[in-house]
Order: structure tokens, then sequence, then C-alpha cells
């Protein structure tokens, strides 16, 4: 744990790795109780709303992998892309913890920015974003004009 | 090696031919000189070809000898020789594209671009990862005003600006009018100044930008940056300034004056045309909507390559002014102050535009009563001006900026702007000095309205009829 806070510090690793590094094997795991479940609702590029049962501490974009939403995550939340891209609805934007230099910085590289926008790999899962809503933006950095739609790996 | 020599000059003029004007003689006999050189020193390399190479510099030219002296110092200034040096080797022989990462082309001249932009960020206390590469003053007025207004357009609709700012950002204003966007244009005092109470009355809780410029171009006032930026800090609103004319010639601090986005033009600081900055802070963050869309070269705010040469030159131009910025000022200060005095002796009514108090010395807008300004700028032929008028412009309006500190029509279509830089000498400055009372004296000579002051009739008072 020293070793990876060491390169933390040092910007070598990203800062959100706190704990051992996960793959989204938690984000599998079922809520086990009621308390655990924080509701979340995605909306994608067409307008289509999908409701989504998470728990504390998920990681928005290995959640969203897991119920099949196109949330692209090609860095897999190493706060080195932008396509993990979206929109905080405006009355939870202030209840998220502010955003690193380092997530400001690949913000302002991502196309279709709003003041509301975040990374959805920075956003962990708490009891007070209940009902939040995450909308996702018409295209990412990655554009695929040809429609194509990478499979998360 | 001189073989070498000689093919490469024989590849500059060339391409140098490719792109001369050409009814410009001069430098079709220039580059008529240099081939013939190059073809000599290429085939039979030979030290006597030294007398070729003379004849085609200045000392050999007869119709060379008589260019205007050049004081119109904020419509352009010459390139500073150390940054040709600067530049040079990246139009020749270091001509990567500073995005390719792969290879070492690319390598070098992304050093040198981020050695560029550190040296731009040193002269106004800025962090290097705060400036973004421009094509020019213009475009970072552009991406600043409708950028910011933009972005944060769904919660506010209001922009603040002056009556004298640069057409660039009028017209930027104008066109977010349309969008539906309000502005305030603030009117300007006698002496050039804004009023401060004037500008805390105008922020609204929907204000998000005040745009006003650090040094006009007209008449060289100076606005009081420090406390517009601590007003606009209280009231969170973001604090834009187009520093053109004043990056390198006064000393700026973005942190200390609370500044949040601030424009810089290349050409106006004795680097090359075509390049600019803009600076953008990081904290707390401003964020602008781009206005090229692209790879997202420049943080995402200004797609496209960023052309090294032009921006080598820009961080060579800012290193060199930040050396010496205090020097030229003083200088500058005692040259305006030798011009301004020589011509107030001599001449009677000759007003000066914008309180010299608060003016940046290299910037002094004269209105000569009763001399039209055109005939005085024909007049003074060997001087390179610029009127302050727009009569020099499409419309036969006098200048806005005039307008605005409240000078009468006649009197802005008298005006003159003398425009000082790092190369005027004292003797150029004399010389306008005398040529200028002689010709004012002349012209008042001739003047109707002048005979009739002579008599004691008051101009006011006499009603001309309506035509």
């Amino acid at each position: 744990m020293n070793f990876i806070s060491h390169l933390q510090k040092r910007n070598i690793v990203a800062s959100n790795l706190n704990g051992p590094l996960q793959h989204g094997e938690y984000e599998w795991q079922d809520p086990k109780s009621e308390e655990e479940v924080v509701n979340v609702v995605f909306v994608t590029k067409d307008g289509k709303r999908i409701p989504v049962r998470g728990k504390i501490g998920d990681n928005v974009l290995y959640l969203a992998h897991r119920y099949g939403i196109e949330m692209e995550g090609a860095c897999e939340a190493s706060l080195a892309c932008t396509t993990c891209h979206v929109y905080v609805q405006n009355e939870y934007f202030d209840k998220l913890p502010a955003a690193e230099e380092s997530e400001e910085d690949l913000l302002d590289m991502a196309p279709f920015l709003k003041e509301n926008s975040r990374l959805g790999c920075q956003i962990i899962l708490t009891k007070e974003l209940d009902g939040i809503e995450l909308r996702l933006p018409t295209a990412t950095r990655n554009f695929y004009v040809d429609g194509h739609v990478p499979q998360p790996h | 090696m001189l073989q070498r020599f000689g093919i490469r000059i024989a590849f500059m003029t060339r391409s140098l031919k490719d792109s001369v004007l050409q009814k410009d003689s001069t430098r079709r006999y220039l580059v008529t000189q240099l081939e013939t050189t190059a073809s000599r020193l290429s085939s039979e390399p030979s030290v006597s070809n030294m007398e070729e190479l003379k004849k085609a510099t200045r000392e050999g030219r007869v119709d060379l000898e008589y260019r205007p002296l050049y004081l119109d110092a904020q419509a352009t200034t010459p390139l500073d020789p150390r940054v040709l040096d600067a530049l040079m080797p990246y139009l020749i022989s270091l001509y990567g594209n500073p995005h390719s990462r792969t290879h070492a082309y690319g390598w070098e001249s992304e050093a040198a671009t981020e050695t560029a932009r550190k040296q731009v960020a040193n002269i106004i206390g800025a962090d290097p990862k705060e400036i973004v590469f421009t094509s020019g003053a213009t475009e970072s007025n552009n991406i600043a005003v409708k950028g910011v207004a933009r972005f944060y357009r769904e919660k506010k609709r209001h922009l603040i600006t002056t009556q004298t700012e640069h057409k660039c950002v009028l017209d930027s204003c104008r066109a977010l009018e349309n969008e539906g966007f309000d502005i305030t244009y603030l009117p300007i005092q006698k002496s050039g100044l804004i009023n401060l109470k004037d500008l805390e009355a105008a922020i609204r809780p929907d204000t998000v930008l005040v745009s006003i410029m650090t040094v006009n171009n007209e008449i060289g006032i100076k606005q009081p940056i420090s406390e517009i930026g601590r007003i606009c800090r209280a009231k969170k609103v973001f604090f834009h300034t187009d520093a053109a004319q004043a990056v390198g010639k006064i000393p700026l601090d973005v942190n200390e004056m609370n500044i949040d986005l601030m424009s810089i033009s290349g050409h106006k600081i004795y680097g090359p045309k075509g390049i600019g900055a803009l600076y953008i802070r990081r904290r707390p963050r401003v964020r602008v909507e781009p206005l090229q869309s692209g790879g997202g070269q420049e943080r995402g705010m200004r797609s496209g390559t960023v052309p090294t040469p032009l921006v080598v030159g820009l961080g060579a131009a800012c290193h060199v002014a930040h050396k010496e910025m205090s020097y030229d000022h003083a200088r500058l200060e005692h040259i305006s102050r030798r011009l301004v005095d020589k011509i107030m002796a001599e001449l009677p009514d000759v007003i000066r535009n914008g309180d010299p108090e608060h003016s940046y010395p290299g910037c002094v807008n004269l209105s000569f009563a009763y001399v039209e300004g055109e005939s005085l700028l024909m007049a003074l032929k060997d001087v390179a001006l610029s009127s302050g008028s727009a009569c020099t412009s499409a419309s036969l309006e006098p200048s806005y900026v005039l307008r605005a500190i409240g000078a009468d029509e006649d009197l802005a279509h008298s005006s003159i702007r003398f425009g000082f830089g790092r190369y005027t000498t004292e003797e150029e400055v004399d010389y306008t000095a005398e040529k200028c009372i002689q010709h004012v004296k002349r012209l008042r000579e001739m003047s109707p309205l002048w005979e009739m002051i002579q008599e004691g009739i008051d101009i006011k008072s006499i009603q001309w009829t309506q035509h």
C-alpha cells in the first residue's frame, strides 16, 4: 500500500486506486441488503432510460459495464482518457467530491463539455447519490462515425 | 563546404522566388543577385564572389536609401533579430510536427514548443499549462469572449465590455447579441479611463465575463487592471483582458491582477505575425467552448498543428521583452516626452487624447486643431504614421475611440497617432517633430478656420449650413 501511495504522489499511478486494484469484480456482486442499494438511472444518447441497482462503493464505469450500458472506459478508470464522460444531474452535482486537477484537465479535452460534466470512472456511489441520473453525451473522443460500439474489456 | 552553402542559398532563393510579389522590384533585384551568387558559388567556389554578395546588400543599393521612418508601433513592430535567430532552425531543418509522438523530429519540435510556452508564461506570471497558442490576439479574443459566453450560456446571459475595445472584441459581442446575450458597453471618461463605480453597478447576477483591454491601441491609455480584477473576483465574474499592446511593455501578473483570461499578440512585441496566445486560468478553472474543432490539441481549446517556428518566435520575443522591459520603458518615456514637449512648445492648440498620467508612453495620440488629419499624414510622407481617425478605414466616420473620450468631430478628424518602439531613435523623433511643426504651420496658414480663430471669431457659434 505504501508503494502504491508513493507512486500516486508522484503521479505515476492514478489517485483513485486507494485499495487493492479493481477491474470491475466488485460491481458484479449484488447488493447484500437494502441499505447498501443505490439506485442509478442511466440515460443513453438516444434518450433511453435504464434504471440500475448499484451499491455503495461501486464505480459507475464498471457498474455501467455490468449492465451493458455504452460507456466506453478505454483506459480502465486510470484517468487517461475521456470516454466515460457523463452529465450529472444538477441536484446531485454538488454532492460529488470535487474533481482533482488531472480529472479537470481531462475534462477540458472532452467533447460536448457542460458545466455538470464529470468522468464516470471517478464517481464512487454513496447513499447520498441514491436516485442519481447520469446522462451519456452524444459522442466521446473516439467518435465512431461508422456506428461501431466497442465492447468492454 | 562552400558548395553545400551554395546549394542551400540556391534552395532558399528558389523558395524566395516562389513567394515573392511580382511587383516588388526591390525583392526581385535581391533575388536575382542571390541567385547569380548561388550559381557562382556552387559551380566555382571562390572568395571573389564576396563582391557580388556585398552589392546585394543595402550599401550597394541606391533606391533602398530612402524608406520612411517607422513610427507606427501599434500597427505592428519589426522582427527582433534575436527572434529571427531563434526561429530560423525551425524553418529550415527542425521541421517536425510537434504532435508527432514517435520520432525525433516530433520530439525536438515539441521540446521547442514547450520551451516557448514557458517563456510566454513567465512574462505574465502564469503556469505554462495555462497558455494556449492561437493565430493571433484576434483569435484569442474570439475564443475568450465567445467561448466563455457559450459554455456558461445556460445560467449566465450577460457580458460587460467597454466602448473603446478592439474591433474583434466588439464584433464578438455583437455576434453574441445575435445569439441572445445581453451586452453592456461601458462608457469611458474624458481621460480615457473607465469609471470603476459604473463597472460595479453594471455587474448583474447573471454576468459571466468582463472584457476590458489593458492598453488601448489608439490612445495608449492604461486601464486600472488590478482594481478591475479585484472587483470581478469579488463578484465571481470572469475577467478577460486584451493585452496585445501591453505584454512585454508593462509588467503584468495574472495572479496579482486577478486576470482569468488574457490575449497576447506576437507581432506587437517584435515577434512574428500570425501567432498569438491565450492565457486561460486553471485555478479556479475557466472553461471555454472551442471555436475550432479537431484533434484536441492545445487542451482541446484550439485544435490544429501548433506552428513551431512561429511559436518559438513568440517565445523568444517574450524572453527578450522580459529582459529589456524596464530599459525600453525608460527610453520610450524619454523620447515620447521629447516629442510631445517639442510639438507643444512650438504649436498652440494641440490636444493630447487620453490622460498622459495613465498612458503607455509608446503611444501618443495628438489632435492638431484646424488641420485636417489626412492632409497632415500626406505631408509627413517620409514618416510612417497612422491617423487616429478612421479616414484610413472604409467609413468616413471618425474613430469610435476618440468619439468615446468626447473629442469633437473636427478634433477627431485631425488626430495623429505616434507609435514609438524599441528601434525608434532620438534623431527620428526630432526629425518627426520638426516636420510636424513645419507642416502644421503651413497647413494652418491655408486654413480658413485658423484665420477665423486669429481674428477672434468663436467657431462654435457659427451656424454651418446643412448640406
